[in-house]
């Protein structure tokens, strides 16, 4: 150990045989800090969740019983909610990519023209992403109370008021009200990232195409899209990642509820990990979701460690 | 050559007018959630029953605001949520930079293996840290305090921070290093004097959005601390909603609280903030 910090501070006028030497350890050096507390703080209780996965455990007491592959199979094949949270995580992730992806493109389209206040319109669209979604959530639900929101209220005022319900305690419009909140907070990355990718497109690109009398939409489809391709990449697999990490709108607008309707994996896991003390279920929970959002974040990755 | 033609320029008029339509009408949707709860946190209770949610208030009540306040304990949920900022950002940002220097700038075997397997942290979820992170802060007898969040903040910060910093080391020229190094600067001095000065675009942008993450993170939250004491914004908020479930006045003047020095931030910061998510997300 002295001699790897004696090396470090050394100064470089040595020999570049003793330089190169000095090389291969100070990377490692640097790296330490960081390497240690990943794998303490992360790798190890990821390690330690795994384990716990194959146990029947409250979390709490020394009981702790190995049951193998039991909590699994207890999730795909016996757990109803299980299976609901699964399905509630898989609309989710296909609302998020129809639904905000697609508006947060045509508001890059739309606003990487020269259109005068377009910055307005940025900071309004993009606002609602640096909101605490626990607060996000209160707002919504606010706008959702069924005697004061004003969601019924609109309704009432535009004669359609037989429509009016609480929209987070119906069975049928739970999920998709919690949905919306994730609308108005979601649109906002997908277009900030569209136009910086935007902006990067060669203005030549248009033009030529102009020239050969392309029009809006063949620009569009035959330029715009696939320039966009690397950005369609990392929107995708984000999405992806972070509608199956999804927590806090369910837990705070909803509960899970009503009934066990709005539970998604994650919440689900919370529910059993420390409400119900079944660490061992929940960690199989949450192992469930660490493997999609692994695999679903392979090519993003690949793209990110590119050089 | 796209200017001469009148009846182009009259489409691109037209075409712009039928944008501003759209997009003003969205903009009016997106921040009506806002103007409401701020309209809700100005009203008493009486004039929210009688008038509605949409109404002017009758009489401006900034008492909602003090009780929120007060009986709300925010003032111990931000000076939670600061302190955690204040230790956590600069920590996890120094630890990242530090890392990603080799990673940027110095050959050496396992330098993509290591890359990657940081980079394998943006897409973990900290559900699945939860339970072992637990038993561990109990271990150490930190469960329930704010230092128990500490470490798993500043983990899960790592892989983007790293990310991001090492992409800016790459763009610093490695002679100004050499120049140093002839001059008899050491590895350490070179990223201190150096590496570290140059960044600060980069580091006061990180330092943004970090912030923000930590001010926004609920379930870490939830799990390690359990007493009001410790208690972060998200958490307190949450606490708050069940506390003050039928009096809406105050409980969205707590709503507006909260995310009020959030909204300063982003009004005078915005640039930054939108730089560096794209800077973290595309590579030029």
């Amino acid at each position: 150990m002295t001699t790897v910090t004696e090396i470090v501070p050394e100064s470089s006028r040595s020999a570049p045989g003793k330089r190169k030497r000095r090389f291969r350890l100070a990377p490692y050096l640097f790296l330490a800090p960081a390497l240690i507390w990943y794998l303490i703080f992360l790798v190890y209780p990821m390690y330690q969740s795994l384990m716990i996965s194959f146990m029947d455990w409250d979390g709490l007491s020394p009981n702790i019983r190995y049951v193998g592959l039991d909590n699994y199979r207890r999730i795909f094949f016996e757990d109803q909610t299980a299976r609901r949270a699964l399905g509630n995580n898989i609309l989710w992730t296909i609302g998020v990519l129809l639904i905000p992806t697609v508006i947060g493109l045509l508001l890059a389209v739309a606003l990487d023209r020269n259109l005068r206040g377009r910055t307005i319109y940025r900071s309004i669209f993009y606002g609602p992403a640096v909101l605490p979604m626990v607060a996000a959530g209160m707002i919504w639900a606010w706008m959702y109370n069924p005697q004061f929101g004003f969601v019924n209220y609109v309704l009432q005022a535009i004669g359609l008021g037989h429509l009016a319900r609480g929209w987070l305690s119906t069975f049928e419009t739970a999920l998709p009200a919690v949905f919306v909140t994730q609308i108005w907070g979601g649109v906002g990355f997908p277009m900030v990232l569209y136009l910086a990718a935007l902006q990067a497109i060669p203005s030549e690109q248009f033009e030529a195409a102009r020239i050969d009398g392309a029009n809006g939409r063949q620009l569009f489809f035959q330029i715009t899209l696939p320039w966009l391709r690397e950005a369609h990449v990392i929107v995708f697999s984000l999405a992806v990642i972070n509608s199956f990490k999804t927590f806090d709108l369910i837990y705070t607008m909803t509960y899970g509820g009503p009934g066990r309707i709005t539970q998604v994996l994650g919440t689900w896991m919370y529910f059993h990990a420390f409400q119900y003390y079944h660490a061992g279920y929940g960690a199989a929970l949450a192992w469930v979701i660490a493997l999609i959002t692994l695999v679903m974040a392979i090519p993003y990755i690949q793209r990110m460690s590119r050089d | 050559m796209f200017s001469t033609s009148p009846s182009l320029k009259a489409q691109t008029r037209l075409n712009h007018a039928i944008l501003y339509v759209i997009l003003t009408a969205m903009a009016i949707v997106w921040l009506v959630p806002v103007v409401i709860i701020v309209l809700t946190s100005l009203r008493s209770q009486g004039d929210l029953i009688s008038n509605g949610v949409f109404a002017w208030p009758e009489q401006i009540q900034w008492a909602n605001f003090a009780r929120a306040w007060g009986i709300g304990n925010f003032s111990i949920y931000f000076r939670n949520s600061l302190i955690l900022i204040i230790v956590k950002v600069p920590l996890g940002i120094v630890i990242s930079a530090l890392a990603a220097y080799p990673l940027a700038k110095m050959d050496f075997r396992f330098r993509g293996i290591i890359f990657i397997f940081f980079l394998l942290g943006l897409a973990i979820p900290i559900h699945v840290t939860l339970t072992p992170l637990l038993v561990m802060m109990k271990q150490l007898g930190i469960a329930g305090h704010l230092a128990a969040l500490i470490p798993p903040y500043v983990v899960f910060g790592i892989p983007f921070q790293i990310f991001v910093m090492r992409g800016f080391f790459r763009t610093v020229p490695s002679e100004l290093m050499e120049a140093a190094r002839l001059d008899g600067a050491s590895e350490w001095g070179i990223f201190w004097r150096i590496l570290m000065p140059l960044s600060t675009p980069a580091l006061a942008t990180l330092f943004i959005i970090d912030a923000l993450a930590t001010w926004n993170e609920l379930l870490m939250a939830l799990v390690l601390i359990s007493s009001t004491e410790w208690r972060t914004v998200p958490v307190g908020l949450l606490q708050f909603q069940g506390q003050f479930s039928s009096r809406y006045t105050e409980m969205m003047a707590g709503v507006v609280i909260s995310i009020l020095p959030i909204i300063l931030l982003y009004v005078f910061l915005q640039r930054y903030m939108v730089a560096g998510l794209t800077a973290g997300a595309l590579k030029e």
